[in-house]
């Protein structure tokens, strides 16, 4: 009986730690994603009436939330402008609370005015809305803030919290989401916002969403194993929106500043969601004065778990870029030195 | 003798478990349950009256909005237990249990306070600044 139990534990902590989104495969989210879009020219003037429009025909937890994170995230846009104007002033009011304060609580107005009006906002308006229409259909949810790092950040200034989103209770088990990521990005030319729903971004698996995801509380890692420090994590590879696509975890190299010798094998292993062809794996070689396209030395695909192998045949310094087809997953850079001398 | 003692305290104990049993019990609730009536009631800020606060009926959905003046009558009859949900984006959403004597209801709202930040993300591909 006692080892019965136990079996019984481990089966439901242990087993049940990894899974996120597989969590739900049985469920369908066609439903709810029809639902959403069923919706889409609802404002938010009335949040009980619209969390109920959404979810009341739905019956498990998991639809209910994902027909409100679909709505959410397809119908509210970001706005650049509000972004930045925050952005500019709680710089300049890093170090004075009072005024901080002064500005935020003016701040707040100006947001939940905007989105009445116009329907944008900017991350934590997407991870208020959430929590309160989640709320309002009697499921758990919470905003978390936090760090978070993208390719074109500089991080030294990463000192203050600069993101937020949402950690979801269902079924009795905690889960991460990302809902301004999820919505979309700025239009590379025109750094224009636009609807661009990432699936990824939806109960992520907390390991991938640890390489560029730091919670200011540390519980909402959600990760039982070790939690990353603050240095490994301004250290962490750059991976983008396409990363949570294809992946669960990033396992190495765990830094995006590397140094090897030419003859060393240099070592990518990461966690796949389903498999892929080996073939639509591409390196991105970036030196000074040119880009290539190289197939990787090696690959080896074993239950799911993807492991590139790839040596340098020349000293540099070079910005490399893993590619799953056209998807752009992560960067990281090499200083090749010279072999090591025997 | 010892124990007839304890068994009139324990019949006492139990004489009083079953008061209080009964005096929760849901017959005493369904008396109280046919005192519906129509609720009304009035919403405001620190600043005045509010206008447009949604009003719904905890589990159900029915509801109203508040006029100009921050007054609404509730559209169906209420009965004492029953939940009113007080909610504007912006605002801390409030919650009132009806109790027997409830008929006119004054709910005073106050913002939400939440410190707003967000970056977004991108798909620029990184570049570093190269040593070479």
């Amino acid at each position: 009986m006692k080892i019965f139990i136990r079996y019984t534990f481990l089966f439901i902590f242990v087993f049940q730690s990894n899974a996120q989104l597989a969590d739900f495969n049985s469920i369908n989210f066609e439903k709810a994603d029809a639902i959403a879009l069923e919706y889409e020219d609802e404002t938010l003037h009335n949040l009980p009436d619209l969390a109920y429009k959404l979810t009341s025909n739905l019956t498990t937890d998991a639809a209910r939330f994902r027909a409100i994170f679909k709505w959410v995230c397809s119908n509210v846009a970001n706005d650049y402008y509000l972004y930045s104007r925050n952005k500019r002033k709680r710089l300049r009011y890093k170090t004075d609370s009072l005024q901080l304060k002064e500005w935020n609580d003016r701040f707040n107005k100006i947001v939940f005015e905007k989105l009445l009006s116009d329907r944008k906002t900017i991350c934590t308006g997407y991870a208020y809305l959430i929590k309160e229409l989640a709320n309002l259909a009697g499921i758990d949810c919470e905003i978390v803030h936090g760090f978070a790092r993208t390719s074109t950040m500089n991080i030294k200034n990463l000192d203050v919290p600069n993101h937020s989103w949402n950690a979801v209770k269902l079924d009795g088990k905690w889960y991460l989401c990302d809902p301004t990521w999820a919505s979309g990005i700025p239009n590379p030319s025109s750094a224009q916002f636009e609807f661009q729903f990432n699936d990824g971004f939806f109960l992520s698996d907390p390991h991938i969403f640890s390489v560029n995801h730091f919670p200011a509380d540390e519980k909402w890692f959600l990760l039982e194993d070790a939690k990353p420090s603050f240095e490994a994590f301004l250290e962490a590879p750059i991976i983008y929106g396409q990363a949570y696509a294809h992946f669960n975890s990033h396992n190495a190299p765990q830094k995006l500043e590397n140094t090897v010798h030419k003859d060393e094998a240099v070592i990518f292993k990461l966690q796949l969601q389903k498999n892929i062809q080996k073939e639509d794996i591409t390196l991105v070689i970036e030196s000074t004065f040119r880009e290539r396209k190289v197939k990787p030395t090696s690959v080896s695909i074993e239950d799911l778990s993807l492991t590139i192998g790839h040596k340098f045949t020349a000293t540099g310094y070079y910005d490399v870029h893993l590619y799953i087809k056209k998807d752009l997953i992560s960067s990281y850079t090499f200083e090749v030195k010279k072999a090591a001398s025997k | 003798m010892k124990t007839q003692i304890s068994f009139t305290r324990k019949l006492g104990y139990v004489t009083i478990l079953m008061m209080v049993a009964f005096a929760f019990s849901p017959m005493y609730g369904q008396s109280t349950a046919q005192q519906e009536k129509t609720i009304k009631g009035i919403v405001s800020n620190v600043h005045g009256p509010l206008e447009g606060v949604n009003i719904i009926l905890k589990g159900a959905n029915e509801g109203t909005v508040s006029n100009k003046k921050g007054e609404y009558t509730f559209p169906v009859a209420l009965k004492p237990g029953d939940v009113l949900l007080f909610s504007y984006l912006g605002y801390r959403s409030v919650e009132f249990k009806i109790k027997p004597e409830t008929s006119f209801i004054k709910t005073v709202m106050s913002d939400e306070v939440i410190e707003f930040m967000g970056d977004l993300n991108t798909d620029k591909r990184y570049k570093s600044k190269r040593k070479n």
